[in-house]
């Protein structure tokens, strides 16, 4: 139940005096301008902060939380605020803890391959920290020089390494986390398999919507022996999915398997010249790693399945520098598209990869229907689509359209036997796509989670499930035929 | 130096399986049926005990039980899709009938490779993992969908049958190590790896230097009568890595059973700490040790033994978890309880309202 009494216009003076008192004047904003850019994340909605607050310690979380609740007013934790789905964006006057002052890496642990960290931290600072050593975090969203690690925890953030090496979910260990009352808990460790329930696997991907994340055990990765970049150019979108299901079905499992369209390789070469093959339909981008003889196997297979797919073109990075520009231009295809249109509008969803070909063909079908200009870069070796619409919103139709039309392809990738989102999360943007992928138990039983968690409704509210989902109601009776 | 010849490295023992109770014993046929009988039990009272292959029966609190259910006749491969790596399969399935029809396409789910009757749903429901979790990570890496019949008789699904996916709360992991506390595991998708290439186990001097230096080795364990590394990929570079661990390999993995005696536990400790935990073991005791992973199953007698061990793993930020006890063991299963108890049973009881699943197997006796 949402608390009747949030009536924040009167309450926000002394809430604001009260975490005054914690953090001190300067690191509790009711700055407008503040407050405005704070309302917003890297997506398209837009809420309104009440105040804005820097924490420093685990101990001033759990305060921020304590007092909020008894104003009874929500937090909603900030990372970089670079989330795709609004899950930052306040739903309604809220107290944001911005979390980037918490950015210390405590003891990295070379000999455990552990690290902990405060969510704070910058997913590539910490890669950088530990590179020299040997070690790197594996997921690498292209956010990866912005995002903080507490919002890849939250938002279970992926990458195109994480073809092989699988999602955050895959690398937290532990956490050590703020939840209702202030109450600070340690779940997970260094040690596999604690006893009890898995609380920090339900925490990863949650959102920010169980609780407030002060601090995170990572599993570092070793950095491969070797590597193979590979690049093939096509002449249609269908013939680089088919080699991606290829390259699955024969067994190999790629440290990352990219396509980009041919939009999308004009709009980067336009900026960036990093040497992709301009006028082809689709360019593939495989890496594989370990290695010498693993990567030389693997490498010529996948030239091979290219070619047996119609490659126009494959091309394999010469040196170190090569490899870098190739990736230099896939993590920078997001910020490409602004030469094409002011605006964008991208979905992630995705599809089982025996799927692919065939949900590709009927997504640029989609947005022909709607007039809509199409651009596609996508995880494709994990079947993760990121259908990209460049658009200009001052044209109040034109986003109409997009909706409409973005709606029309997360819907057919979930009756394709697909999934809302592979990495950005629901957050409030697919909020009320919910229950195309979840009957009315499978979402009751989500909302018990919350429950269990949140009781108060103090983290992040409105967020992932619908307005109106709740637990399970015990009230009503189990059905006469039920029995037996 | 052998090459070639398949000569035999590593004992393999069949594991322990616990005795079925002499209580009335039901086997739904649909989750249907299982729903509507744990739909029953809610309102009656009735408490069940859930029985895949009875491997892991010995974790956690005894469970005292008016009827055992067990899953043996939800067995069905719902869905093998190979080309996308994904595998849909009832609960009851057994460990071993599914890794030898994904071995026909040269797949494997990483479940433990020497299962005896273990069932899929045990597996998932205990939270244990194969020895190849050093590569590949353990079960709940792989849990990609999870239906359940929750306590009071409901069927909810979370999670999907894609490799990537974060839509709400990550119910397939929650379940993952649950012990029945939110209810029947009906069905699972998991997610598969391939396997390539040419296979090696190769006897090795230094365990924990082996883990060190190889790239991704699939296991490295350490037992009383020898450690050895698990090799797997491209002919040529398996052979040359063990030659150059200097030590006796032979073609294809020679898996060692877990060790049984009066007490079996797992040992769980950061994985630099399991070359210590190997030394703390007494003398006739038994053990399999994973470096690179932190687990030590470890078998032998005498309650103070296993108290010693789980001060020792609790001084050093891990855990002792009893895995077969005798019937009057005066050790706790768990030991020290972890943080969160009241958030767990909170959970539980929204799945389980009326505890009727496994009722009080779990830490905090939930
Ligand atoms: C150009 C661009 C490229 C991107 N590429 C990728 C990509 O390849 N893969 C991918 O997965 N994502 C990608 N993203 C999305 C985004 O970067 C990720 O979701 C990222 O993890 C968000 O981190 P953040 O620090 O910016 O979090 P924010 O946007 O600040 O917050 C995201 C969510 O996390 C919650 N949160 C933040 N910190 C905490 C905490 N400490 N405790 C609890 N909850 C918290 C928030 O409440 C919110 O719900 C991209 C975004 C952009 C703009």
């Amino acid at each position: 139940m949402a608390s009747p009494g949030r009536r924040l216009a009167l309450g926000a003076v002394t809430l604001a005096a009260d975490l005054r008192r914690v953090l001190g004047a300067d690191r509790v904003s009711d700055d407008p301008l503040e407050r405005h850019l704070y309302g917003k994340d890297a997506g398209v909605f837009r809420g309104r902060a009440a105040l804005v607050v820097f924490p420093e310690t685990t101990e001033e979380v759990a305060e921020v939380v304590r007092i909020a609740e008894e104003h009874r007013v929500p937090v909603v934790a900030r990372g970089a605020g670079t989330g795709l789905a609004g899950g930052a964006v306040p739903e309604e006057p809220a107290v944001v803890v911005a979390l980037t002052r918490m950015n210390r890496i405590w003891d990295v642990d070379l000999d455990d391959r552990t690290a902990w960290v405060g969510p704070g931290v910058i997913n590539l600072d910490l890669s950088r920290e530990t590179s020299p050593h040997g070690f790197h975090f594996a997921p690498d969203p292209s956010s990866q020089s912005a995002c903080t690690i507490g919002g890849n925890v939250a938002n279970n953030s992926g990458g195109p390494h994480c073809l092989l090496e699988g999602s955050t979910v895959n690398h937290v260990l532990g956490l050590e986390v703020v939840l209702t009352g202030g109450e600070v808990i340690t779940v997970g460790g260094a040690a596999p398999d604690p006893p009890g329930l898995d609380l920090r696997g339900v925490l990863v991907g949650s959102e920010g919507t169980l609780g407030i994340v002060t601090k995170v055990l990572v599993k570092l990765t070793p950095n491969p022996p070797d590597v193979r970049t590979m690049l093939a150019a096509f002449g249609t979108v269908e013939d680089a999915a088919a080699t991606v299901t290829g390259i699955i079905a024969a067994g190999i499992v790629p440290a990352a398997l990219e396509i980009m369209d041919r939009a999308m390789v004009e709009a980067i070469e336009n900026w960036l010249h990093a040497g992709l093959p301009v006028g082809a339909a689709a360019v593939l981008l495989a890496e594989v790693t370990g290695e010498t003889a693993t990567v030389e196997d693997e490498a010529r297979t996948i030239v091979e399945i290219a070619q047996a797919n119609s490659a126009r073109e494959v091309r394999i990075a010469s040196d170190e520098a090569e490899r870098a520009l190739l990736w230099k231009g896939r993590k920078s295809a997001f910020g490409a598209v602004a030469q094409t249109a002011p605006d964008y509008y991208l979905h992630d969803t995705v599809v089982p990869r025996t799927r692919l070909v065939e949900t590709m063909g009927r997504i640029y079908e989609i947005a022909a229907k709607h007039g809509l200009a199409m651009m596609n870069v996508f995880h494709a070796g994990d079947g993760n689509l990121h259908p990209l619409i460049p658009f200009d919103s001052s044209d109040p139709e034109a986003w109409e359209k997009v909706q409409k039309a973005a709606d029309e392809m997360v819907e057919l990738c979930v009756r394709q036997g697909g999934a809302l989102s592979g990495e950005h999360g629901i957050g409030r943007e697919k909020r009320d796509l919910m229950p195309l992928a979840f009957g009315e138990d499978d979402l009751a039983a989500q909302a018990c989670i919350k429950a269990a968690f949140d009781p108060s409704e103090t983290f992040n509210p409105h967020k992932v499930l619908p307005r109106g989902t709740s637990c399970f109601d015990r009230a009503v009776p189990i059905p006469e035929g039920a029995w037996i | 130096m052998t090459t070639g010849d398949t000569v035999r490295l590593v004992e393999a023992t069949t594991p322990r399986t616990a005795e079925l109770p002499p209580l009335e014993r039901v086997s739904p046929g649909s989750r249907e049926e299982l729903a509507s009988l744990l739909a029953e039990a809610s309102a009656s009272g009735r408490r069940l005990l859930i029985w895949g292959g009875g491997t892991h029966q010995g974790i956690g609190y005894p469970v005292e039980a008016d009827l055992v259910v067990d899953t043996s006749r939800l067995d069905r491969i719902i869905s093998w899709e190979p080309d996308d790596l994904t595998l849909v399969v009832e609960a009851g399935a057994r460990v071993a009938e599914i890794e030898a029809e994904l071995a026909t396409k040269g797949q494997t789910a990483v479940l433990p490779e020497v299962p005896g009757g273990a069932t899929v749903g045990g597996v998932v429901a205990a939270g244990v993992s194969g020895y190849r979790r050093c590569r590949y990570g353990p079960t709940r890496d792989r849990m990609l969908e999870v239906t359940l019949a929750t306590g009071d008789g409901r069927i909810v699904r979370g999670g999907g049958r894609v490799v990537k996916n974060v839509s709400g709360y990550d119910l397939p992991r929650l379940a993952t190590g649950s012990l029945g506390g939110l209810g029947v595991i009906v069905s699972v998708c998991l997610k598969l790896w391939p396997t390539r290439g040419f296979r090696a186990t190769v006897e090795v001097e230094d365990p924990a230097a082996a883990w060190r230096r190889l790239y991704r080795p699939l296991a490295v364990l350490q037992t009383p009568r020898g450690s050895f590394a698990y090799l797997e990929g491209v002919p040529d570079e398996v052979v040359a890595k063990a030659d150059a661990l200097g030590g006796r390999w032979t073609e294809g993995h020679q898996w060692p059973g877990p060790p049984d005696g009066e007490y079996v536990v797992s040992i769980r400790v950061r994985p630099s700490d399991v070359a210590r935990a190997v030394e703390v073991i007494p003398a006739g005791w038994d053990y399999v040790a994973q470096h690179g992973v932190g687990e030590i199953t470890a078998a032998g007698a005498g309650s103070d033994t296993v108290e010693r061990l789980r001060t020792w793993a609790e001084s050093r930020g891990g855990w002792v978890v009893v895995l077969w006890a005798p019937p009057d063991s005066p050790v706790d299963p768990w030991g020290t309880p972890p943080q969160g108890l009241d958030l767990q049973r909170r959970l539980v009881g929204a799945f389980d309202p009326a505890r009727v699943v496994n009722p009080g197997r779990l830490p905090g006796r939930i």
